[in-house]
């Protein structure tokens, strides 16, 4: 696999999360809480995690979260989305490369969700300057549980048929 | 889901009740709030709320007239008046902080206080 092949193919993953992102913000959530969200995106950085391994992995994220910045125009969640994406992308890497023995791609997933909610509220804690946020990361770790669930069962998925039908991602050690 | 999966659930779950019920039962008690009484614009009591002190009333007599306060479970009204309209005692309780009963004829303000003064969260906006 060449190098322009894989550039094509990271911007691929960034372009599919980004509309993953919008058209999540489209879909309403049966409970009201702010910051919860499906987190559907996080699917595309961790079957970039698992493919190309972890520089392209935190590179999609990054991207993905400066695009969205400029198709939204709202740069506070911006500032969210950041912290979020790379501390999730590292705790996933750790996770998915050290213990993949003990997890699956939805455990991988979950300890992602759970990164990408605490480095949120960590950073509407250092916005606000106030401590007492961090009694909201409770409600948002129980539901980080089943969207980082989902997500890891779909990655599972993904990956699986990338295994199948695309079997040049695999076999890059050689080439690059 | 492998056993680390469920594992890592199970954990998941239980920190977020466990630290949920912390928060409960420390973070938000009632003790970080307090009463203030100010008359002419000094403050001239500072109560803190106590399960002791419900149903204690406190006379306010001042050269501007004369309130009667009384102290309820976290909450704190005016019950006696000797202005004219009465404003203060028709408004009954007060319990969040930053609420004020304000008495104009008598120059009273009550007014329910936090510790750390503006901390309280008005909005959060994503």
């Amino acid at each position: 696999m060449r190098k322009t092949n894989k550039m094509i193919f990271i911007s691929l993953l960034v372009s599919v999360g980004l509309a993953l992102s919008v058209i999540e913000s489209a879909i309403p959530l049966p409970i009201a809480m702010p910051g919860a969200r499906l987190g559907l995106s996080n699917m595309v950085v961790l079957v970039t995690l698992v493919v190309f391994g972890f520089k392209d992995g935190i590179k999609v994220g990054m991207l993905k979260s400066t695009v969205l910045m400029l198709i939204t125009g709202s740069v506070s969640s911006f500032i969210y989305s950041i912290s979020g994406a790379i501390l999730s992308c590292v705790l996933m890497h750790i996770a998915y490369r050290y213990f993949s023995r003990i997890f699956s791609l939805i455990g991988v997933s979950i300890v992602g969700a759970a990164a990408h909610n605490f480095a949120q509220v960590s950073v509407a804690v250092m916005m606000l300057s106030n401590t007492r946020i961090y009694s909201y990361l409770p409600f948002l770790l129980l539901v980080s549980l089943f969207s980082g669930y989902f997500v890891g069962l779909s990655s599972t998925y993904i990956v699986e048929n990338l295994k199948k039908n695309f079997r040049v991602l695999f076999s890059r050690q050689e080439t690059i | 889901m492998t056993k680390g999966d469920k594992i890592l659930v199970l954990f998941i779950v239980l920190l977020s009740f466990l630290s949920f019920a912390y928060i409960n039962r420390y973070a938000f008690s009632e003790q970080e709030k307090f009463i203030s009484v100010q008359v002419n614009g000094e403050e001239i009591k500072k109560i803190l709320f106590d399960q002791q002190l419900v149903g204690h009333t406190i006379p306010v007599e001042t050269e501007f007239g004369y309130n009667l306060i009384e102290i309820g479970d976290g909450q704190v009204r005016v019950i006696e008046a000797d202005c004219p309209d009465k404003i203060d005692v028709k408004q009954g309780y007060i319990s969040r902080i930053g609420e004020t009963i304000v008495c104009l004829p008598n120059k009273l303000v009550v007014e329910i206080k936090g510790e750390s003064g503006e901390d309280d969260i008005d909005i959060m906006n994503y």
